[in-house]
């Protein structure tokens, strides 16, 4: 299965290096990548992080749907380049006492049990981002970060979100710190389409449930100048608290507009 | 220019590939089949089987997922969702050393959890099944869902398990209707009642069939009438086959004839209002057995109770097994045992000393086999 999936992923590769024409790939799809966004500029995304170029070598984002219940901010630095990468870091800061504790109630929407009373946390992450253009139509990049909390008190063990996608984004509320690894490659379709492969590793540091694998494809949709819609999959493997190793499939959309 | 996805090379390899992806997408919750293969539990280093003479014991027990008489925000009048493992293995260590006590040679059991949130995430079929001189078990889910996003209540896995120390054979989940009184969204996250059937072979007696059944505890409408009636045809098909079986459960009903058929009020949790002018609902659910008390009549009618309808009009208090007030004794029956052969006279025992391992008393009753 993994073998027929991987042979999939080169062969989606390919074709599209093959249909793939120069241009518009940073101008419409800099999100992860060592790309900032261009100064005075700003696009957001519903799940997406809003993004606003500061200047040329600095670049803002906070999540902005979420914001109420997890304030959050955070940098893109430029660091330069050299030879042919392209190198930033991305520094931020995220309070989710707010949204654990919404989501600790009665009736629908508790996401956790409502016995749970969550204390101050601050997570804070920070990475390296690099990239390289592959030709004019295709970008590589490569990221690694680190991921921990400072928290007032140590969480249950037991409330956390056994869901893919969430529970290794929040790992790091409850136990241990967070490495991440990963690799992307974008490239563009022509002028309207655009693709992207990720693969994302999130390593734990601690003894049990503690190794995360995401890979990510996504086809995007320039519909004009200030206005994209995306959607794909991400498979997600996880050692969750509640089986042997599992993987798992979810469909991903977002709405992404900005300045032209 | 056409868009690049009507270019043959796209639509041969990528719609394929996202046909592939989609297709392995799993659900939330899990949609049940109208007939589904159980899920077969084996020991690993199997216990002495001594042959039965010619009765065997046939216990049911509604373990209500091991945690004993704790508050549960969801049957009684708790706030808790989840219970840590300190809190479930004591509670399945109290129901594993009744079943030792009781030793019945097969044992129906309804609400046993498998990998809950609720309950810590323990396998609690495993957990009895290494505990006790059990070797096989079948398992059904009757509430299977990856995440339920109400109460915190996360991962569900509860079902119905029948235990035997001789092997058991074509085990199955037969599905029962579907609650008519909740949401498509509710009830896609609830739990679907049904039947485990499967059937046992004991050496030097006819094979026998059992039918382990957790009806509708809460419908406010005729689900539980169409549950009965799904497990009656269920028994017919039996019976009518030349086939001798023994079927119980939990049925969530009152036996016909029963003086009190309202227990709003033993029911009722602190800030509730039931039976008042403008009360909404009137009464509350799962608790108002009145226009419900025939619906058992039919099964009565055509099979053999373990406590005979006529005995247990006579003597309802020793036939309880159920009551939602730890504080209080038990107050309505809702488990049976039933047979279209003979239970040994005198052999049937309602475990009212069981009072803090479950909500629910367990029933058990010597079954009289038939030799090959």
């Amino acid at each position: 299965m993994f073998r027929k999936l991987s042979f999939s992923l080169f062969l989606f590769i390919c074709v599209q290096t093959l249909y793939a024409q120069d241009e518009p790939l940073l101008k419409k799809w800099s999100y992860n990548t060592a790309y900032l966004m261009p100064k005075g500029k700003w696009e957001s995304g519903v799940f997406q992080p809003f993004r606003y170029g500061i200047n040329a070598k600095m670049e803002l984002r906070a999540n902005a749907i979420i914001f109420p219940l997890m304030p959050n901010a955070g940098l893109k630095i430029a660091l330069g380049a050299k030879n042919d990468f392209l190198i930033a870091s991305e520094h931020s800061l995220s309070v989710p006492t707010p949204f654990l504790n919404v989501v600790s109630s009665k009736g629908i929407g508790g996401l956790i049990s409502p016995e749970y009373d969550f204390k101050f946390i601050l997570a804070v992450s920070n990475s390296i981002l690099v990239s390289r253009k592959i030709s004019n139509s295709m970008l590589a990049s490569a990221n690694a970060g680190y991921v921990f909390a400072l928290r007032a008190e140590k969480p249950d063990p037991q409330s956390t979100i056994d869901l893919p996608l969430f529970y290794p984004r929040m790992a790091h509320y409850y136990e241990g710190s967070t490495i991440k690894l990963g690799a992307a490659i974008k490239g563009s379709l022509g002028s309207k389409w655009f693709y992207e492969e990720n693969f994302q590793t999130f390593i734990v540091t601690r003894p049990e449930n503690n190794f995360f694998f995401e890979n990510s494809g996504t086809l995007m949709w320039a519909l004009g100048k200030s206005l994209r819609i995306r959607g794909g999959y991400i498979l997600a493997y996880g050692e969750y608290p509640y089986v042997s190793p599992k993987w798992q499939l979810w469909p991903t959309l977002d709405l992404v507009f900005g300045s032209k | 220019m056409r868009s690049i996805f009507f270019k043959k090379p796209f639509i041969i390899l990528i719609l394929p590939l996202l046909l592939l992806f989609f297709n392995s997408c799993e659900p939330l919750a899990t949609s049940f089949d109208d007939v589904e293969d159980a899920v077969m539990y084996t020991k690993g280093q199997k216990s002495a089987v001594l042959p039965p003479d010619s009765t065997i014991k046939v216990m049911t027990w509604n373990i209500r997922f091991g945690i004993g008489r704790q508050p549960w925000f969801g049957d009684a009048c708790g706030d808790n969702t989840v219970f840590k493992k300190e809190e479930v293995i004591p509670g399945l260590d109290a129901v594993v050393a009744r079943i030792n006590e009781v030793r019945p040679d097969i044992l129906f059991l309804q609400e046993c959890d498998v990998k809950s949130n609720r309950t810590a995430y323990i396998d609690e079929l495993q957990y009895i099944l290494d505990k006790t001189y059990f070797n096989y078990a079948a398992y059904v889910s009757e509430w299977k869902s990856e995440f339920i996003p109400s109460d915190g209540l996360g991962r569900m896995d509860m079902g119905l398990v029948i235990l035997s120390p001789w092997p058991l054979t074509d085990a199955k989940r037969i599905n029962l209707a579907t609650r008519g009184d909740q949401s498509g969204i509710v009830n896609y996250f609830y739990l679907h009642s049904c039947i485990l059937s499967a059937r046992v072979k004991i050496p030097g007696f006819k094979e026998v069939p059992l039918l382990n059944i957790h009806a509708s505890a809460f419908a406010t409408d005729d689900t539980k009438k169409k549950h009965y009636e799904e497990f009656k045809a269920e028994m017919d098909k039996l019976d009518i086959a030349g086939e001798y079986f023994v079927a119980g459960g939990d049925l969530n009903e009152l036996p016909p004839g029963s003086d009190s058929t309202d227990f709003c009020y033993e029911d009722m949790c602190p800030g509730e209002s039931f039976h008042q002018p403008g009360d909404d609902p009137a009464h509350k659910p799962g608790s108002d057995y009145t226009p419900e008390t025939e619906w058992l009549q039919p099964i009565y009618s055509a099979y053999n109770c373990a406590f005979p309808l006529s005995f247990y009009q006579q003597n309802q208090e020793a036939c309880f097994t159920h009551t939602t007030r730890p504080e209080h004794s038990w107050d309505r029956t809702l488990d049976y045992l039933f047979t279209n052969h003979r239970w040994r006279n005198g052999s049937a025992k309602t475990h009212q000393e069981f009072f803090n391992e479950s909500d629910h008393a367990p029933v058990s009753a010597d079954f009289v086999l038939i030799k090959e």
